[in-house]
């Protein structure tokens, strides 16, 4: 399986190499453990686990959107985030993988417009929309094919009932932030949303693993256009 | 710029005027599931026993009992707090959520599951829910084993409630208490279909499980059953290894003897587990061959098979060289060498008990903590039904006793399975106190 997929892969990038996209086929961007002998996308089913609750965000300005708008229609990677966050085990590993899966999205034409991906901060205070502005603007090429938005909330008040919702406890650490730096310990959670708003998929840093989550919204997106037809 | 220098540079540039983080856990104690949070590598502060209550003792109710295993606490090796949930179904084991904030605790006879709070305040656990549709949804009976998986719980169950003998599946739960799905043990390409523990390996994809017996037996006189021969028929022979992403059966292993509890070695780079089969008293090995295929392999023997000592809980050492067994019918703990998992040689034994069954150690393996019940009709009778916690230290040549609380003079009960909570530092609780966004 992971043979054919390497040989499909090998083909795509020959077509984008053609259409002078060298750079993004210079190697896989979908880097995996090669030992985890995943099941062919399409070929499981992925539990309902829980809708996305309710919640008022913000993106680019102080204009309150409802959750919703970015966790329906369309299949949706979430994490939480703070944009300083540098434990090498949660924000970062999960920036990585999210830039591997736009990356790769970029190269499945079937997946265009299909996929979004969202940030949410878990420090409404420093992570402004202008802050987060500035970091989305690094993601805008390619924008129509694959979204990256970069959202906050006014505050925690509009912050914790999402994060109680969906599992994800935060606190402030209080040794590590004595010398005047906020850090919060939090669960590293990605979060794989299908169309209609359901939670179908949980990675931690133990199974946060870019293969894996492509092959699930592959997965996602052959069942949805199967109940389509 | 490639992705991994442009991610750097949004992170300077973010980073400029704040702090780098600290980094979070990513691994458990030994037996826990690798999903779980927050492990408690130095000294654990509360044990969490769930106990089976026992009529005419007490209130009589199963209930969590948390003692203090901290040594320089006050109350250290004392009762300090317990949470009776009514009635008596079997209290058996229990499993953390991936976050570790909660404990659900499960009943073989009535198929009750307890939710507990034990995040919040861990030497007062709170039961917050109680699930009682797990036969309803799914067809099965006896939930056994509680696996956290991101947002999830697996359980796997021991019975199902048209036959009740041991042919039944696992099903999934998420974090709420919601039922998701449910997933039979298979029947053909030489499986039983009987279940009883659940391992992960997220580093493979895969997951194993082990097979006992059904509700027609472990709710059955150990005496009676023993002297049953159609009875003693009824019991697992089998592991399965299932693909983790799809839950799909993938190969069947013939393992005689009703296989336990399954360890996987947490040693980097490892990828074999070790079980033990309780009515043949023997050690397996799962682990890849030659060729890269998995399989099961009797690797070595625990005391005199012919006796029948019963080997009912392990526990592996984090750096996976050594592997506590205890036998339930001669009361001994015994410790394996296992640096080599093909050849594990027995390096240590010694009697813990008139009966023993559970069996825990800390991280650092400086600490044991055992217990005496099996299941209620399963327990020994009359003088030799101690009903006991006993935690140990270990020095690397012998077990020395630190305290022991004894369950029937505490009317407490029969203590089965152990958790470790570590103590709660209220002040991290504290969501930033900050204001809104300007």
């Amino acid at each position: 399986m992971r043979k054919a997929r390497a040989r499909a892969f090998g083909t795509l990038c020959g077509l984008i190499a053609l259409a002078g996209l060298v750079e993004t086929c210079l190697s896989d961007p979908v880097n995996s453990n090669a030992d985890l002998a995943l099941p062919a996308p399409g070929s499981y089913t992925l539990d309902h686990i829980q809708r996305v609750p309710f919640g008022i965000v913000l993106e680019g300005n102080r204009f309150p959107r409802m959750l919703s708008k970015y966790t329906t229609g369309a299949i949706t990677l979430l994490a939480f985030f703070y944009s300083y966050c540098a434990d090498p085990n949660g924000c970062p590993l999960a920036w990585e993988t999210f830039e591997q899966i736009r990356q790769a999205i970029l190269l499945h034409p079937g997946l265009y417009g299909k996929v979004r991906l969202v940030f949410l901060s878990l420090d409404p205070v420093h992570d402004t929309p202008d802050v987060l502005k500035s970091i989305a603007q690094n993601y805008e090429e390619g924008a129509t094919i694959v979204p990256w938005h970069f959202l906050t909330t006014y505050s925690y008040l509009f912050l914790n009932p999402v994060l109680r919702d969906m599992g994800e406890e935060i606190s402030m650490d209080r040794e590590a932030s004595s010398s005047g730096n906020l850090v919060l310990n939090h669960l590293l959670k990605v979060f794989l949303i299908d169309n209609q708003g359901w939670v179908r998929e949980i990675y931690s840093n133990q199974s946060l693993d870019s293969a894996t989550i492509l092959g699930d919204i592959q997965t996602l997106s052959m069942h949805a256009h199967a109940a389509q037809r | 710029m490639n992705r991994s220098a442009r991610y750097w540079l949004i992170m300077a540039a973010a980073t400029a005027a704040w702090g780098f983080s600290a980094p979070t856990p990513r691994a458990d104690e030994t037996c826990l599931s690798p999903y779980t949070a927050a492990l408690i590598k130095g000294q654990e502060a509360y044990l969490h026993v769930w106990t089976l209550g026992e009529k005419g003792l007490g209130d009589e109710s199963d209930k969590l009992v948390t003692i203090d295993a901290d040594p320089k606490s006050k109350t250290y090796g004392k009762v300090i707090s317990s949470v009776s949930v009514g009635g008596r179904g079997e209290a058996h084991h229990m499993g953390f959520t991936d976050d570790r904030k909660y404990l659900w605790a499960g009943r073989l006879d009535d198929s009750e599951i307890f939710i507990f709070d034990v995040g919040t305040d861990p030497a007062h656990p709170k039961l917050v829910k109680t699930i009682t549709d797990l036969t309803e949804k799914t067809g099965y009976v006896g939930p056994h084993t509680f696996y956290a998986i991101p947002g999830r719980i697996v359980i796997g169950t021991l019975s199902n409630n048209e036959t009740r003998d041991g042919v039944t599946g696992f099903s999934v739960y998420n974090n709420k208490g919601e039922f998701l799905s449910a997933h039979p043990i298979p029947t053909d390409n030489g499986g039983d279909g009987y279940g009883y523990d659940i391992a992960i390996n997220p580093k493979k994809n895969v997951f194993l499980t082990s097979s006992f017996t059904g509700w027609n037996n472990y709710m059955r006189d150990l005496g009676s059953l023993i002297q049953d021969a159609e009875a003693m028929k009824h019991f697992g022979n089998t592991m399965v290894l299932w693909n983790l992403k799809s839950m799909q059966p993938e190969k069947v292993f013939s393992v005689p003897g009703a296989p336990l509890e399954i360890r996987w070695s947490l040693k980097e780079g490892d990828d074999w587990a070790i079980t033990a089969s309780a009515l043949t008293s023997k050690l397996w090995l799962i682990s890849h061959d030659a060729n890269n295929d998995w399989q099961a392999k009797e690797v070595g023997t625990i005391g005199d098979p012919a006796k029948i000592p019963l080997p009912v809980d392990i526990s592996i050492a984090a750096d996976a060289k050594t592997l506590w067994v205890n036998t339930f019918m001669d009361g001994k703990t015994h410790l394996f060498d296992i640096s080599d998992p093909t050849k594990p040689v027995q390096i240590y034994e010694k009697v813990t008990g008139k009966q023993v069954n559970m069996i825990s150690q800390s991280w650092d393996g400086k600490r044991v903590y055992i217990t005496s019940s099996l299941l209620a009709n399963w327990d020994k009778k009359g003088e030799d039904n101690e009903q006991v916690l006993r935690a140990y230290d270990w020095d690397g040549e012998d077990l020395t006793l630190k305290f022991e609380v004894d369950f029937t003079k505490e009317k407490l009960g029969r203590p089965h399975h152990m958790k470790f909570s570590g103590r709660q530092d209220k002040a991290s609780l504290e969501i930033p106190g900050r204001t809104a966004s300007k």
